[in-house]
C-alpha cells in the first residue's frame, strides 16, 4: 500500500514530555465545556425568539460538540496517563470517522484520512466499483462489500448475454483463507491473490491448471481458459497501481470535501471522471499492448467495432433528421 | 438560500444564439470524454433520489430551476479538469466545450452575465448526493459500458489506496512546538535587520 504525508522523519526529537503537557493544559482549559453545555442548553429552552425546529436544530449542534468533546477528553486522559490510545483513535474532533492509516511516532507527520478501495479491470482500467469506508478496516473486508457494487452494475445490464465474475486478483494484503473461500462460494477464482511474494505464474501447465480448478473446487464452474486469463489478470496485478496514479492525478490523494459523505462523494466523482477518459482511449483503441491482447482474449474487441460502427451510423442518421426537421421548422416560419 | 433560486439566466439573454454542438469540434477532449456519459439514465437516477429524499415542492412560478444534468456534469467536469467550484462554474461561461459537456444546446447571453450557475448551487448540489446515489452512478455508467461491450468486469483486481483528509498536523503538540518557534524565529529575523514586507511598505510611505 502507498503512503503519505511530509518526510520528516529521524529529527532525533521526541515530544512525549510536550504532549503529555500540551494534554494537560487543554484538559483544564476544557474543564468548564461541560457547564457551559448545560448552560447553553437551558437557555436555548428557555429563549422565546427560536421557533420549534431552530431550538432542535441548535441542540442537535450542541450535542454532537459536546459529544466529540466527551470522546477527545477520554482519550486525552489515556494519554497523560501514559496508556496506549486503543485502535480506531480520534484524530480529528470534527470527524471522529477519520482514522490513522498507516503507522507514525510522535515525532512524525500525521498520516491519516480513508483508506480507499477499487475494483478494477486490467485490460483498460475501467474501475467497477469503489469504496470509502469508515476508519481503517482490513484489507481483505473491502473486497465482498465492492463486489457486491459490481453485481448491481450486471444486474442493470440488460443485454442477453449476462456477465460474470470470473477471477479477482489482488495483493498479499488481501491473501485471506476465509476471503478465498467466499470467492470461491461465488464461482470466482481467486488464483489471481498471491500467497507469497513469488510473482504468479502467467502460463500455468495443464496440471497446473486442473490443480487450481479442484483446488477451488470450481471445476465445472470455470473453464482452463478463463484460468489462464485468472493467471494472467493476477500477473499484471501492479497495473492497478497505474490506475491509483490515475485517480492521484485526478485530486483523489487529498479529499478536501467533508466528513465520509464527502469523501464518498468525492472519490465517485473522480472514479466516474477517470472511467470516462478509460473510456474514451478504448474508443480509440489507445491502449497498451497488453490491454489491447486481454480485450482480445476476453472476446471484446470485434464485437466493439461493430457496435461502434452501427452507433456512428444511428447517430448520424438522428443529426441528419433532426437538421431536415430544423430546415423545415424555419422554412415554415419564414 | 435554496437550490430552486439560483437560476437559468441563459433562458432569457438578449445577445447572439451559440450552438455548441455545431462549434464544437468533433475531436475535442471534453465533447469526446462527455459523450461516453449515459446522461440519461443518471439523470433519472439524481432526479429520483431527490425527489424521494427531498419531497418538498417548489412554489408555483418563477424561473425553472437549474437542471441537473448541467450540476452533474459540472461536478464531473471539476474533477476531469481539476477546476475549483469557481473555476467550472466560470468556463460555464466562457468555454463551449464545458458549454456542450453540460449539456446546453443553444445559449443565448448577455455580455453583462457573469455566471450561468453560481458556485454556492454547485456545492448545494453536491451535499444532496448520498452514498446509496453515487454508487448508483458508478453502477449506471459500468452498466452502460458493458452494455456497449467496452468493458468486462470478469477479471478484477482489487486494490487499496490511503487519501488526506483534513488537517495533517499530528498532535497537539506538534501545533504547540511550531507555535512556539515563530516567533521566536521571528524575533531573531528582527535581530538580525530582516524587515517585513508591511515595514518595508511603511518605510516607502
Amino acid at each position: 500500500m502507498r503512503s503519505f504525508g511530509r518526510q520528516c522523519r529521524g529529527q532525533g526529537k521526541v515530544f512525549v514530555k510536550l504532549v503529555r503537557q500540551t494534554e494537560q493544559r487543554l484538559l483544564d482549559l476544557g474543564e468548564s465545556i461541560e457547564t457551559w453545555t448545560q448552560q447553553a442548553k437551558a437557555l436555548l429552552h428557555q429563549g422565546t425568539q427560536l421557533s420549534e425546529a431552530q431550538r432542535e436544530h441548535l441542540l442537535r449542534d450542541l450535542e454532537a460538540a459536546s459529544d466529540a468533546h466527551r470522546q477527545v477528553v477520554k482519550q486525552s486522559q489515556r494519554l497523560t496517563q501514559g496508556k496506549k490510545l486503543r485502535q480506531f483513535k480520534i484524530v480529528n474532533a470534527y470527524d471522529p470517522t477519520i482514522a490513522p492509516i498507516l503507522k507514525g511516532k510522535s515525532n512524525c507527520p500525521a498520516q491519516f484520512g480513508r483508506k480507499i478501495g477499487i475494483l478494477s479491470d486490467p485490460a483498460g482500467g475501467f474501475i467497477f466499483a469503489n469504496r470509502v469506508p469508515e476508519g481503517n478496516p482490513s484489507d481483505p473486508s473491502y473486497v465482498l462489500p465492492l463486489l457486491d457494487k459490481v453485481q448491481q452494475a450486471i444486474d442493470l445490464v440488460t443485454s442477453p448475454s449476462p456477465f460474470q465474475v470470473h477471477s479477482l486478483g489482488g495483493d498479499l494484503g488481501v491473501n485471506d483463507p476465509e476471503l478465498r473461500q467466499a470467492l470461491h462460494d461465488r464461482g470466482i477464482l481467486s488464483v489471481g491473490i498471491p500467497t507469497t511474494v513469488e510473482p504468479i505464474n502467467p502460463q500455468p501447465s495443464p496440471e497446473e491448471v486442473l490443480a487450481i480448478l479442484n483446488a477451488s473446487g470450481l471445476n465445472r464452474i470455470r473453464t482452463p481458459h478463463q484460468v489462464h486469463l485468472a493467471c494472467a489478470s493476477g500477473y499484471s496485478r501492479p497495473v492497478v497501481e497505474s490506475h491509483i496514479a490515475t485517480l492521484m492525478s485526478r485530486g483523489a490523494g487529498e479529499l478536501p470535501y467533508k466528513g465520509l459523505e464527502g469523501a464518498v462523494v468525492q472519490m465517485g466523482m473522480t472514479v466516474m471522471a477517470h472511467n470516462g477518459a478509460v473510456l474514451v482511449r478504448i474508443h480509440q483503441q489507445r491502449l497498451s499492448k497488453r490491454g489491447q491482447k486481454f480485450r482480445r482474449l476476453l472476446g471484446l474487441r470485434r464485437r466493439n467495432i461493430k457496435r461502434m460502427r452501427s452507433q456512428e451510423v444511428e447517430r448520424e442518421a438522428i443529426f441528419s433528421r433532426a437538421r431536415k426537421d430544423q430546415v423545415d421548422v424555419h422554412r415554415t416560419s419564414w | 438560500m435554496g437550490i430552486l433560486h439560483h437560476l437559468q439566466h441563459w433562458l432569457n439573454g438578449q445577445g447572439l444564439q451559440l450552438q455548441p454542438v455545431e462549434f464544437v469540434p468533433e475531436t475535442h477532449a471534453i465533447r469526446l470524454w462527455a459523450d461516453t456519459f449515459p446522461w440519461d439514465a443518471m439523470v433519472d437516477a439524481v432526479t429520483q433520489s431527490f425527489a424521494q429524499r427531498f419531497p418538498k415542492k417548489r412554489a408555483k412560478g418563477g424561473r425553472a430551476p437549474v437542471s441537473p444534468r448541467v450540476l452533474l456534469a459540472l461536478e464531473l467536469l471539476k474533477h476531469e479538469l481539476g477546476e475549483s467550484d469557481e473555476g467550472i462554474c466560470q468556463r460555464l461561461r466562457t468555454d463551449v466545450a464545458v458549454m456542450y459537456a453540460c449539456g446546453l444546446r443553444e445559449v443565448q447571453a448577455d455580455g453583462s452575465q457573469a455566471h450561468f450557475v453560481l458556485p454556492e448551487t454547485l456545492a448545494q448540489f453536491r451535499r444532496r448526493i448520498d452514498p446509496d446515489l453515487m454508487d448508483k452512478l458508478v453502477a449506471i455508467q459500468a452498466a452502460a459500458a458493458m452494455e456497449e461491450g467496452l468493458v468486462s468486469p470478469a477479471h478484477l483486481l482489487v486494490d487499496t489506496f490511503p487519501s488526506e483528509q483534513g488537517s495533517q498536523r499530528v498532535t497537539d503538540a506538534t501545533t504547540l512546538y511550531k507555535a512556539q518557534k515563530k516567533p521566536s524565529s521571528h524575533r531573531a529575523n528582527q535581530q538580525t535587520g530582516h524587515r517585513s514586507r508591511h515595514d518595508l511598505e511603511h518605510a516607502s510611505c
